[in-house]
């Protein structure tokens, strides 16, 4: 493991973490949605995370003299984004254009608190591994005091 | 260990090398902290740093990651402590600190050493 490889870590957890706020923003703009290209109404969507083993040749090499079991520092990624299966929530609107023939409309089931919380879940996640980056580059820079 | 490289540089640079390992391992803690099922790892720094003294310099075995045990586990089966993280985060870029400096401490002794005592 080199100070530069910690950039790595921390930095695919910002990009999960922003996908996963971009996620929760378009949940929040498309929650009166009743229009999709794929017909029916909008439909949230999830994030799911998964811990990405790390892959380079060292580490594997390693890996393989340690019982094979990998021992080094990955990362996260965002595996999939997948849809919610919870049923559309159907309002009685019988002048609505998308109004079925009794009168009902689906809207996409989706709590905006829920997404709120989901957005401040990952703002914080994004700051606390802002701040591993912060303490990695400082780091970095400690290390170079040692040529002076 | 060659001319220039004293018992405590030695120590030193194992120590950073452990302290980076560890530096990586907290990361990336921090960055599964929303991963369901993630377990926290880390290294038994005192055991690795005896195992790194002990062993010559040929073949370095790379220090050991288990899961952290004692920690308190969510309902989605990560056990990531906010506070344990952030807490071993700052400590371990301290214990960097406190390494590097003693290296550079050690380097300008050597330099004196090689000057005859005539400053630097």
């Amino acid at each position: 493991m080199n100070l530069f490889g910690l950039f790595q870590i921390s930095g695919s957890a910002l990009t999960a973490e922003r996908v996963r706020a971009e996620v929760a923003t378009s949940n929040l703009a498309n929650s009166e949605t009743t229009r999709t290209p794929e017909g029916g109404p909008y439909r949230r969507r999830m994030v799911v995370f998964n811990s990405r083993p790390a892959s380079s040749f060292r580490l594997l090499l390693a890996g393989s003299l340690n019982n094979g079991s990998l021992q080094e520092a990955g990362g996260v990624r965002v595996s999939q984004v997948v849809d919610d299966p919870t049923p559309a929530l159907r309002r009685y609107e019988p002048g609505h254009p998308d109004a079925d023939a009794s009168g009902y409309v689906d809207y996409p089931a989706i709590s905006p608190v829920q997404e709120m919380v989901d957005l401040m879940g990952a703002q914080r996640a994004y700051e606390l591994n802002a701040s591993a980056v912060q303490a990695a580059k400082q780091m970095i820079q400690q290390s170079l005091q040692i040529l002076k | 260990m060659t001319l220039v490289e004293t018992p405590l540089m030695h120590t030193l640079s194992r120590a950073l090398d452990l302290t980076s390992v560890r530096q990586g391992l907290v990361s990336q803690n921090v960055a599964n902290i929303d991963t369901p099922g993630y377990k926290a790892r880390d290294i038994d720094y005192r055991q690795e740093l005896q195992r790194a003294m002990a062993d010559d310099e040929s073949l370095q075995p790379a220090p050991v990651a288990r899961e952290v045990p004692g920690l308190v586990e969510r309902p989605d089966g990560n056990n990531v402590s906010l506070d344990r993280e952030s807490l071993l985060m700052a400590q371990n870029q301290l214990a960097f600190q406190v390494d590097v400096q003693l290296l550079r401490a050690e380097f300008n002794r050597l330099q004196q050493a090689i000057n005859g005592g005539n400053g630097q």
